[in-house]
């Protein structure tokens, strides 16, 4: 393993832009349909459920093999569940639709988050977070030649030592459930009575200060990490 | 010989090295990116900071990776 010296640490930026793209007929006709009134908008509406019920349920086939304790008839329900929020908020943020893809695609992506969000919370229902920090380990790999050894050993003692000592209980709290306990960061926002932006937020605040951690200390294990 | 888990446990730990966008522009960006790598076109010019994220949020990216087999089969 190559310890090199300091990473860059990363910052958060927002590539967002007020573009306005020539939309395309046939997204252009969804959203004149579902702004219009009447039989019209009736039927875009069944249309546009039509097509969310089939993004949720292909995003819950795709997560099937996980999912062996859901029932074919608890599997419709969230689909069908997932596609009446996704529904709603399509309609809510009609507004923000800026043409920058296809306008099933925008949609698509409103199904498949309410269903993958659904999925991760049956999962763990009833379940127990594991968020406390008290008795977690990283372990140096085994059988390294010295030098590498104790280049990983020095990683992972600088890496413990800033998450025991650097990081805010909050953070650690966060960082250990999501990135070593892999509790999904849709179930530990709901537990924690907050949303996914904000808890990615307190994960990437801590994840620059392990870095700046790694530093100050002239470690970075970046080039470690791309090795195969 | 090395822990298997000990790089997957570090990158886990450090998150990516890149800027990286939030979850909320993720999302309000991901029908997008998408399209754009349907087409061909190179993404992460176009949208800096979105790859990164996938790497960085498991969530974000299984939503993206979906997002992305339900296009494509669509495309086909």
């Amino acid at each position: 393993m190559k310890v090199i010296a300091a990473a860059t640490v990363p910052t958060v930026v927002d590539v967002r832009s007020p573009l306005t793209i020539a939309v395309d007929p046939e997204s252009r006709e969804w959203l004149e349909s579902l702004k219009s009134s009447g039989a019209r908008r009736d039927d875009a509406i069944a249309r546009l459920h039509a097509i969310l019920v089939r993004a949720a349920r292909f995003e819950i086939a795709r997560r099937r093999p996980g999912l062996p304790h859901l029932r074919g008839d608890d599997l419709d329900d969230i689909a069908n569940e997932a596609a009446d929020d996704a529904l709603m908020s399509v309609l809510r943020r009609l507004d923000d639709f800026r043409g920058a893809s296809r306008f099933t695609t925008w949609a698509y992506k409103f199904a498949l988050l309410e269903t993958a969000v659904k999925l991760r919370k049956r999962a763990w229902q009833g379940r127990e977070l594991p968020l406390e920090p008290e008795s977690w380990t990283l372990f140096a790999s085994t059988g390294l030649q010295p030098d590498a050894a104790a280049e990983q050993g020095a990683v992972l003692a600088a890496l413990q030592e800033a998450i025991n000592d650097v990081l805010t209980p909050h953070q650690r709290r966060v960082l250990i459930a999501l990135a070593l306990n892999g509790v999904p960061i849709d179930v530990l926002a709901d537990r924690l009575n907050t949303n996914r932006n904000a808890l990615y937020k307190t994960l990437h605040d801590a994840r620059r200060k392990l870095r700046k951690h790694l530093d100050e200390q002239q470690l970075s294990p970046d080039a470690w990490l791309e090795e195969k | 010989m090395e822990h298997p888990d000990i790089k997957q446990t570090v990158g886990r730990l450090l998150g990516p090295a890149q800027p990286e966008v939030s979850c909320d522009v993720c999302f309000d960006e991901l029908d997008r990116y998408v399209e754009l790598e349907v087409a061909g076109t190179d993404a992460d010019s176009e949208l800096p900071g979105l790859r990164a994220h996938l790497e960085g949020c498991p969530a974000c990216r299984e939503e993206h990776d979906s997002l992305l087999a339900l296009v494509s089969g669509d495309d086909r």
